[in-house]
């Protein structure tokens, strides 16, 4: 008996002990950690450095005209390229073609039948990573591959359903697009069924790079050694690993300065950088805090952009309580965002109160969303066909995430319409695929959802997402008014009527409050003093070739 | 031993019938969950009319039996595992899962290594120290690591030996490359990287070895050939080492193929937590995902690895143990 307790009591006691010192262990070497971690690799500021080390996103394929996600256009506008790109400002650049085609240039003409033809004349020097060159028949092969039915682009119509017999390629209805037209080796034109001036901005986008026909042609896996005619050639892609670029020294618009850019697929990128083992690193808004402390010692290397992005709040104007505009409204102005943006993101990101952001041409500040006001919410609640908050019908705000409880944000938003409404709604999380799919077919009454723009054009967010007939309006709003400026702006060739007319479809769009804007993105970085040049443009574009180190 | 030729050849003929349930039954779950692989890919931008030819494409818009039927016929008759569609798209699903399962491999086994040497030394420690009070000492220090599970201790050693003494490499995989084919893989078992899942994977194991290894020393430590033995006069050492292990470690095979289970459940947690690109990850990847047939892939593969394993444990059973013999018909 004695010896059996005395065992017992013995096995506690051994526990409690390795417990104890493995705390110690965790408890005492936390200073020393902190401020030992990142200093020791810091200090290899040899002048020899070649490789820039970054964390990126696993991309799903290569292939240029498939994709459609920003992981797997980081590296795709490295390595390839087509007629135009743009550059990290933003504003569209010859890439392939010597220049952008425009009416004074003869580049650009507008057809009796209201159609237009571009001419493009391709660069002399302009080349595959195997130095094979460019040709016209070479540019007509991508676009025909792109809007080829066993491509399986699902993106092919919206990016180049412009141009003439795209759409009839697709269907496979013909071989070839009518509206490409080889005019001699260097020479070739396009034509699109009516003038668009979003138009070239398209061609920007992947789904308009250049493939190399013989290598598309005759190896199955081609994606694993493109051949393409950008900045960066692909050196390695190890699945789940690493992706490794390395430059293509002869790029026609200026060599890369660093040699290779190694991403790393995998880990925690700040833990990464910490460790030395990273010289750029995005940064998650949890980390944030910290690193905004100017007492820390990562604040200094702390860098930060904008990016054409924003996340707001949908309503289901189809369904109860939203279909009524004064319940949307109320919902609205019952939302302080400024104090969301201060206690919850510490103002690390701004507040939307527009849809259009800054950086787009039709951006005003005089474009404003319903502002926070709780006594007019609640009057507006009462005003409306619902009475007040106990007419209402049960209320679930749905957004994307597994986790149990909800997003930081969203509590708050919760937490605001309790107080100032006296509404309780609740809270469903759904897994991104599922989530999607549910918004698209309308099952929400309201959501909470992001949109990254594909190209800086107002056309990419307003038309797509409120025009009545867009197959992408997530909120089913329909306003005739709306409808009618939207197709006059997408037309309109004079850019200052264009704004004009975006300006007051915008307006008439945030007093309906389908969407209520409530931030715009920023990205958060942290940059190695060494590492120059980094620039963070607000749109995945070409930008690895400007990036250089110091020598310290 | 005629009978164990037909009951080992009668066990690998159910082999298939049992593949296919488990395949048909995972084909099902994945086709009648409420989203596809093309509204995965879709995204905000796609085109209806272009979606509706991709299903076309893919078979999506068949009835699943048919579904079904195309997918086992390719695998049977051309040995294709299909096309990744979300996650790698266009890549073969073999060319993505075979440098993953050399990858998940390599802890694995060192886990099971471990587990089973310590385990062993363990139990034939506490054996002869049986009565003493380092017998349910050494036993149960090992319970308290078979209690934590991976979810628990893993971020725990994380912090420890990452964050605050930074003697292992945050996370991710390394070591010398081999090439295998459609990539290069690394050993990571050369490396510190297998340190942290190794240890991970093996601890809880030990405790499970060592129990048995004692149970079974212990029996074989009252037989009348042990007894002769050291009436002979042989030093302690040998007696333990001729007579009593080689005796008392036959019944271990056995754990080996269930041992596979735990390992596999392991590797889930431990490669997502900890970054390497094994099977887990993909596996996980592949649901979120929806891409079909690189979740099949998987299942079947794994659901194979656990019905060889079982076969194998089974026969090893009867070889070992003849009073446990396949069928009545061979009882007395």
């Amino acid at each position: 008996m004695n010896r059996a307790v005395l065992v017992i009591l013995g096995i506690m006691a051994a526990l409690v002990v390795a417990v104890g010192v493995l705390v110690i262990i965790v408890v005492s070497s936390g200073d020393d950690g902190e401020t030992q971690s990142g200093s020791p690799n810091d200090n290899g500021g040899d002048s020899s450095r070649t490789q820039l080390r970054l964390r990126g996103p696993e991309p799903i394929t290569l292939d240029p005209h498939i994709i459609q996600d920003a992981s797997s256009a980081l590296y795709v506008v490295e390595i390839f390229g087509g007629l135009l790109t743009l550059d990290t400002n933003l504003e569209i650049q010859p890439d392939l073609a010597v220049e952008i085609p425009t009416i004074e240039n003869g580049g650009k003409v507008v057809n009796p039948d209201g159609t237009v033809t571009y001419t493009f004349t391709l660069r002399e020097d302009a080349l595959f990573h195997d130095r094979k060159p460019v040709l016209a028949s070479t540019v007509k092969f991508s676009f025909e591959r792109a809007a080829d039915p066993n491509t399986r682009s699902l993106v092919a119509e919206f990016f180049l359903g412009d141009i003439i017999g795209v759409t009839e390629k697709l269907r496979g209805e013909a071989t070839e697009v009518s509206g490409i037209r080889v005019v001699d080796d260097k020479t070739i034109e396009i034509t699109i069924d009516r003038d668009l001036p979003s138009f070239l901005f398209k061609l920007t986008y992947p789904t308009a790079f250049v493939v190399d026909p013989s290598q598309v042609d005759s190896d199955d896996n081609w994606t694993r050694q493109p051949n393409g005619t950008g900045p960066y050639k692909l050196k390695n892609w190890r699945f789940g690993e690493r992706i490794e670029l390395e430059a293509n020294a002869r790029y026609h618009l200026g060599a890369p300065i660093i040699e290779t850019v190694r991403y790393e697929l995998l880990g925690s990128s700040i833990t990464l950088y910490e460790a030395g083992e990273l010289d750029v690193a995005g940064i998650a808004l949890d980390d944030l805090e910290r690193i905004q402390d100017p007492a820390d010692p990562l604040n200094a290397e702390y860098r930060s952009g904008s990016r054409l992005s924003m996340d707001y709040l949908g309503f289901n104007t189809n369904t109860e309580p939203f279909d009524d505009p004064l319940v949307r409204r109320a919902f609205a102005m019952a939302i302080d965002k400024e104090q969301i943006a201060r206690a919850v993101f510490q103002d690390a990101i701004p507040v939307a109160n527009s849809i259009v952001m800054p950086g787009l041409a039709a951006y005003s500040e005089q474009v404003q969303a319903p502002l926070f006001d709780p006594e007019q919410a609640r009057q507006l609640l009462a005003d409306s066909s619902y009475g007040g908050p106990e007419g209402l019908p049960e209320i679930t705000l749905a957004e994307s995430g597994t986790g149990a409880t909800a997003g930081a944000g969203t509590s708050a938003i919760l937490e605001m319409w309790r107080q100032n409404l006296d509404v309780e709604v609740e809270i469903q999380q759904a897994e991104s695929a599922t989530f999607f799919q549910d918004v698209d077919q309308g099952r929400y009454q309201m959501f909470t959802l992001g949109w990254i723009m594909d190209y800086p054009d107002e056309e990419d967010i307003l038309n797509i997402h409120f025009d009545s007939e867009s197959p992408n309006n997530n909120t089913f709003y329909s306003n005739p008014e709306v409808d009618a400026l939207l197709r006059e702006a997408l037309t309109e060739p004079d850019s200052a009527r264009r704004i004009e007319l975006y300006q007051q479809a915008e307006q008439l769009i945030l007093d309906d409050v389908p969407w209520f804007p409530l931030f715009f993105d920023r990205f958060h970085a942290l940059v190695k003093p060494y590492v120059n040049n980094y620039l963070i443009p607000p749109a995945i574009v070409p930008r690895l070739r400007f990036i250089s180190f110091s020598s310290e | 031993m005629e009978g164990l030729l037909a009951y080992t050849v009668r066990r690998l003929l159910w082999a298939p019938v049992i593949l296919f349930i488990v395949s048909f039954f995972a084909f099902s779950i994945t086709r009648l969950g409420p989203v596809d692989t093309v509204d995965v890919l879709a995204g905000p931008r796609a085109d209806e009319e272009a979606k509706e030819r991709v299903r076309q494409e893919l078979n999506l818009d068949k009835p699943i039996y048919q579904q079904y039927g195309i997918y086992m016929t390719n695998l049977i008759r051309h040995h294709d595992f299909g096309e990744s569609q979300t996650i790698y798209r266009g890549t073969d699903v073999w060319d993505i899962i075979w440098p993953r399962i050399l990858v998940s491999m390599q802890p694995g086994i060192v886990a099971l290594v471990i587990a089973f040497s310590l385990g062993t030394a363990v139990g034939v420690f506490a054996a002869l120290r049986q009565g003493t009070w380092m017998d349910p000492v050494a036993i149960s220090s090992f319970l308290f690591f078979q209690s934590i599970p991976v979810l628990v201790s893993l971020p725990f050693l994380v912090l420890i030996f990452v964050v605050k003494l930074g003697w292992l490499p945050a996370i991710g995989w390394g070591g010398p490359e081999i090439d295998v084919g459609p990539q290069e893989v690394s050993l990571g078992i050369f490396s510190r990287h297998i340190i942290l899942p190794a240890l991970v994977l093996s601890l809880p194991g030990v405790a499970g070895v060592a129990r048995l290894v004692r149970a079974t020393t212990l029996a074989v430590l009252g037989e009348d050939y042990v007894r002769t033995a050291r009436a002979k006069g042989l030093p302690e050492l040998e007696v333990v080492g001729r007579h009593v292990l080689r005796n008392a470690l036959l019944p271990l095979v056995t754990v080996i193929g269930l041992s596979l289970t735990t390992l596999l459940e392991g590797a889930f947690f431990v490669e997502l937590i900890l970054g390497i690109p094994g099977i887990g990850q993909l596996g996980f990847q592949a649901a979120q995902s929806r891409d079909y047939d690189v979740i099949l892939a998987l299942v079947l593969i794994v659901a194979t690895a656990f019905i060889i394993a079982n076969i194998i444990t089974d026969v090893a059973y009867t070889f070992i143990d003849p009073r446990i013999r396949f069928g009545a018909q061979q009882g007395q």
